[in-house]
């Protein structure tokens, strides 16, 4: 698709933030998210092409202004709801839980 | 069907990876020194193909073997395992006339991407 | 973003959403955080660029690995021990006083990790991979790096499954270093093509 994320030759994005010093993780959802996005793909929950697709799939605006593993969250949800894994119901409840510290 | 990977496996996954390549004999269209074409398509589904190519002419680098193709392996349409080829295209032909420069950009290029060009 | 949504706001509530996404997935029977944990151990501390700096090292060191490098990247980074998760297709390509060789991926972010471990935010934000395949002398400018006008500036865009990985010339006066102290002037982003290998440190 003709994607945001295609950003080869495009101007305007900017000077390039080059952080001299980087973690390699910058929070701890950023480990997580890192280690789902291999692990279901290790488990066969969706193939790379999907996950990749899923990426692309996000909002232009959001796509562009969000932490880069946003881009992974939101590709993970997405393939995870296809292939029937989770709902939408069930994140917003379990975040409710969270939050509330029931869980 | 989703399974859970176990902790067990980890470090032979890391270490082993998800190799794309597909062993399976395709003829290659194609070969080292071909000046080619990027095609110009416009899926609303997903390409390995950046606008910034399409269309342009370009010369095969390198035959780099046979792989899925993620354009129907997204769709969950097949593998259709086909060759790769690195592709180089002149900065001056990707990005119009310019200092006369001589640099170059290399893309990866799978064979449903790429016609031969016409003299 | 709204202004009255602070950054500390939006962090709290990706980790809330995470969170709420592993327990999930785990309580299924679908994840296994023994494994993510592991997972994160090995990119966090395990993997990284100096593996990819014992390969230049050898090749500045070793001419027929460095010849066998350029011609089978892949197995031939596998005998230093480095391969797997997206390193399974290597390519190796040299700089020399003629060219010089920058990878990126324009489309998302494809990267070397088994040589370089995880790629630095820049790598994977829209102002390089947007300008690198069109200005590459810009980017390299941002870098702080400049070449002669003459030099052959190759930009790799990773879009398939090979992944690229540059041999940095090796610096003057290093003659009679060992492997060890050669793999300390490589950096990571000499690696990538935005910058050059330390220099020798001064007598």
């Amino acid at each position: 698709m003709n994607g945001i994320h295609d950003l080869g030759g495009r101007h305007g994005m900017g000077p390039i933030n080059i952080e001299p010093i980087e973690p390699v993780f910058h929070a701890e959802w950023e480990r997580r998210i890192f280690g789902m996005f291999i692990l279901a793909f290790a488990g066969g929950h969706f193939n790379i092409d999907q996950f990749r697709h899923g990426v692309e799939q996000m909002a232009p605006a959001e796509y562009l202004s969000s932490d880069y593993y946003e881009h992974w969250l939101h590709a993970l949800e997405l393939c995870c709801k296809a292939n029937g894994s989770l709902t939408d119901d069930e994140i917003q409840s379990r975040m409710k839980e969270l939050a509330r510290g029931d869980a | 069907m989703p399974a859970m990977f176990p902790a067990s496996g980890v470090e032979e996954l890391v270490r082993t990876g998800a190799s794309c390549r597909v062993a399976v004999d395709v003829n290659p269209g194609f070969k080292s020194g071909d000046a080619v074409r990027a095609v110009n398509i416009n899926p609303v589904t997903h390409t390995r193909l950046p606008l910034y190519v399409r269309g342009k002419r370009g010369v095969v680098v390198e035959d780099r073997g046979v792989f899925v193709f993620p354009d129907t392996n997204a769709q969950l349409k097949g593998e259709k395992p086909q060759h790769v080829y690195s592709v180089m295209f002149a900065a001056e032909e990707l990005w119009g006339h310019g200092s006369g420069r001589k640099d170059k950009c290399y893309l990866d290029l799978w064979e449903d991407y790429m016609v031969p060009a016409k003299e | 973003m709204s202004s009255k949504h602070s950054h500390e706001d939006h962090q709290r509530d990706m980790a809330l959403r995470v969170k709420a996404i592993e327990s999930l997935l785990v309580e299924k029977g679908l994840l296994d955080p023994a494994a993510i944990d592991k997972l994160i151990d090995l990119y966090e501390h395990k993997i990284g660029p100096r593996n990819g700096a014992k390969v230049v090292a050898k090749a500045w060191s070793d001419p027929e690995y460095k010849e066998r490098l350029l011609k089978d990247a892949t197995s031939v980074i596998a005998e230093l021990g480095y391969s797997g998760i997206q390193g399974e297709e290597m390519v190796v390509v040299e700089n020399t006083p003629a060219v010089h060789n920058l990878v990126v991926c324009t489309l998302c972010s494809c990267y070397p990790w088994p040589t370089l471990g995880l790629p630095p935010n820049w790598y994977k934000s829209a102002p390089y991979r947007s300008r690198v395949v069109i200005d590459p002398r810009g980017v390299l400018k941002e870098f702080g790096v400049e070449l002669p006008d003459g030099v052959e500036i190759r930009v790799w865009d990773s879009n398939a499954e090979l992944r690229y990985l540059v041999l940095p010339m090796r610096p003057a006066g290093t003659e009679g270093m060992n492997e060890g102290q050669l793999a300390e002037l490589v950096t990571r982003d000499s690696m990538i093509g935005v910058g050059f290998p330390k220099a020798r440190k001064g007598e």
